[in-house]
């Protein structure tokens, strides 16, 4: 059995509490729940402007927050003062989420490419080229990247290098973020299958077929896989063969991903509700319309779950109460990243925030 | 002037159209603004398309319900390759949807698929029929690559997951991000006019339109507009491939009125666009277009297939408003001041409310702009019921 670990990132460990290194901060999506729930924000430490729409996740790491945006650049930016480090002009739009491997960012690109980018100097290590669009962010485990993308296939390439190990057609295009675990890798598919493959060779090891598409980004809980589908339900896998194990209906699809924290999972819908279901059993703990349209994923603070859909919102983790809410940073597919006392936020009209 | 043609189109305006028969005004009703002459800049074709609007079939327009399409807000992607299959070759007398698809598509052509993504998810074109279309294309022999599924903002695209769920190796484009991004816009294709003393007064027609595309197929929706009237096949081309129209609109006023038929004559636009296929499988009778309030959204499970526009906007105009008039809701030819709000989240609540005079009118001013039939009594309206 393989088991997700929650508190650490296995090979990839973060060099301190604060830092986020991928989408919901580690690779086990546990969306930061370590971290300090926060007050309502008083006040913005920093505010830029990248100059183009930023429709992903930043990541962190040892003071330096990465965003990559429709302009086609990755942008590294101090978070002590919001002055940007440097940039990266990749070949076109990005709205792939950046992931840290080591000292490299790595993103996709709509030019079908995946860049690897050097998080000190902003100069390309890599790249590696698909025949489609990459949305999906790179997730690195055991030195190895895997990735999706438009073009219907998962790619796996050596995460120093981008040496391609394998690549394995699948029957839709890929925007769901694989989910990388000790051997094997699970991903959702435009075709509405979720699919295991072995993260050495890619062989499709299991495939289960949801009611339509998915560009929810999958999460293992101990032998439960987690995952949204189009076809409005939230879906729980058994891990080991793809087994559905409960399934829980929603108002519209769902394409936002899940947050994991103990036993519960938190995951929005396009109907505008968050929803706190038990992992174990898929019970309904509560559900909070937050927005009219929910496609991100939320994170975790300690006692708090923090969601931008038409602004930023805070829940109370254990009731869905809402706790506050700012009326700043837009986003369809951005997240939060909290370290220590401050929230960092990118927007659709290509804003980065330092609130605390 | 280059090979650029500019013309100022002749159109008649709201006012104009109001005196000329439609409804008439009730004691309560507001006198509008009289639109301004509109400029248009556009691209000169050696010849026009006998396809272009209004195409092969002006005034036919097929109409395909079936309940089975629409179940609990999901669509049923078999029920509706049924629909269009029936469509097509009920427009085209031809006996296959393939067969009926070479009637407007060539191997070689370069097809855009203009979907309507506003309102998504709640109501957008439904990513189910988008296959189906992408799959009647692809059976005429166009490859995969030269399919190019298309709308303005990429955000509401996002919202409705097109890009997730289309087939793998199918182009989706959107031509802008934020509100001021003019880089995807032809700079010498444009509509030119001031309506309310605005800073810029052109709005341009997108480069995929302009220079990327050889035909287009229009993928509306069915829904009530706050400003328009309704939006549907014209006003998806219309505002759906020029930018900076917003400008049309200062509220409670709009001039979508003529800019929505002018837009539509413009080169390459009205040539390109062969074919229209309306998702009726959700009817938005108040709180268009971006309503997620479903107390509005009716699911009528109906297809409509037309090389029409003005035809099938005119029998979407009838139903919509008939719906609102079923609902308690004013007809979307009342202009009174009553009914007016400026307060959003009033307009989203109550049908009784709108945001603007609304200008249903557009459609047959775009009749008379030539884009095709806007009299009931000369359409041919050719009714299937599945089931």
């Amino acid at each position: 059995m393989e088991m997700a670990n929650t508190s650490s990132v296995p090979d990839v460990p973060a060099v301190s509490e604060n830092d986020w290194i991928t989408l919901l901060k580690d690779n086990s999506r546990s969306g930061g729940q370590s971290a300090a729930a926060l007050p309502s924000p008083g006040k913005a430490r920093w505010q830029m402007r990248v100059g183009s729409s930023i429709r992903t996740a930043p990541v962190l790491r040892e003071g330096t927050l990465y965003v990559t945006s429709i302009g086609g650049h990755l942008h590294a930016i101090q978070t002590d003062s919001g002055r940007l480090k440097w940039k990266f002009k990749a070949g076109r739009a990005i709205y792939s989420t950046p992931s840290l491997n080591g000292a490299n960012v790595l993103f996709g690109c709509d030019d079908g490419k995946v860049y690897a980018v050097n998080g000190e100097s902003g100069t390309k290590v890599w790249e590696t080229a698909t025949e489609g669009q990459v949305w999906t962010s790179p997730v690195v485990r055991q030195g190895v990247a895997f990735f999706g993308s438009a073009d219907g296939h998962m790619y796996a390439v050596e995460a120093q290098t981008g040496k391609q190990r394998w690549e394995q057609e699948l029957g839709g295009r890929v925007y769901s973020t694989a989910y990388a675990a000790e051997k094997k890798i699970y991903v959702g598919c435009g075709d509405g299958q979720v699919h295991c493959l072995d993260s050495a060779t890619g062989k499709i090891l299991w495939s289960t077929l949801t009611g339509n598409g998915i560009d929810s980004s999958p999460a293992l809980v101990g032998d439960t896989l987690l995952i949204g589908s189009l076809d409005f339900y939230v879906y729980a896998l058994d891990a080991s063969n793809g087994a559905v194990r409960w399934k829980y209906e929603t108002g519209l699809g769902v394409s936002s991903s899940p947050a994991v924290s103990g036993e519960v999972t938190v995951i929005g819908s396009k109907d505008g509700y968050l929803y706190a279901l038990e992992i174990a059993t898929g019970k309904l703990r509560w559900k909070t319309r937050a927005s009219q349209v929910i496609t991100a994923p939320a994170v975790f603070g300690d006692s708090a779950i923090y969601l931008q859909s038409g602004g930023v919102h805070a829940l109370d983790a254990g009731t869905g109460n809402m706790l506050w809410r700012a009326g700043l940073a837009s986003g369809v597919q951005n997240v939060p990243v909290i370290a220590g006392r401050t929230m960092y936020l990118t927007s659709n009209e290509g804003e980065v925030y330092a609130l605390e | 002037m280059d090979r650029r043609t500019f013309v100022r189109r002749t159109c008649i305006g709201s006012a104009g159209l109001l005196v000329g028969g439609l409804p008439a005004l009730g004691s309560n009703e507001v006198v509008l603004p009289v639109a301004p002459p509109i400029d248009v800049h556009e691209a000169p074709l050696a010849k026009k398309s006998q396809l272009g609007m209004p195409g092969l079939f002006p005034g036919r327009v097929v109409e395909i319900a079936d309940r089975r399409s629409i179940v609990a807000n999901r669509v049923s992607q078999p029920i509706v390759h049924d629909m269009l299959e029936r469509g097509l070759k009920e427009l085209t007398g031809e006996s296959s949807a393939q067969a009926a698809m070479t009637k407007f598509i060539e191997p070689k052509d370069v097809v855009g698929i203009k979907i309507n993504p506003s309102g998504a998810p709640a109501c957008c074109s439904s990513p189910e029929l988008v296959r189906e279309i992408i799959s009647t294309v692809r059976s005429v022999g166009v490859p995969a690559r030269n399919i190019v599924v298309y709308d303005r903002f990429g955000d509401e695209m996002d919202q409705g997951s097109y890009h997730a769920v289309l087939p793998p190796g199918i182009r989706v484009v959107n031509i802008q991000d934020g509100l001021l991004d003019a880089s995807g816009y032809d700079a010498n294709v444009y509509c030119q006019a001031s309506f309310f003393g605005e800073w810029e007064t052109r709005s341009y027609m997108a480069s995929v339109v302009a220079n990327g595309l050889d035909k287009i197929i229009n993928v509306p929706t069915f829904k009530d507009h706050s400003a328009s009237g309704v939006t549907g096949c014209l006003k998806n081309v219309a505002y759906g491939t020029f930018n900076n129209v917003a400008r049309s609109h200062v509220a409670p006023y709009t001039f979508t009125n003529p800019l929505i038929g002018v837009m539509c004559t413009v080169e390459p636009l009205r040539s390109k666009v062969v074919l229209n296929i309306m998702d009726g499988m959700r009817m938005v009778w108040h709180g268009g277009p971006l309503t997620q309030n479903q107390e509005f959204i009716y699911a009528t499970g109906l297809l409509m297939v037309s090389t029409d526009p003005v035809a099938m906007d005119t029998i979407e105009l009838e139903a919509i408003d008939k719906k609102r008039l079923e609902q308690g809701a004013p007809s979307v030819w009342e202009h009174k001041a009553s009914s007016i709000t400026t307060d959003n989240r009033e307009f989203y609540q109550d049908a009784s409310k709108n945001l603007f005079y609304r200008q249903p009118g557009h459609i047959a001013a775009a009749g008379k702009l030539g884009l095709g039939v806007s009299d009931m009594k000369q359409i041919d309206h050719r009714r299937l019921q599945i089931s």
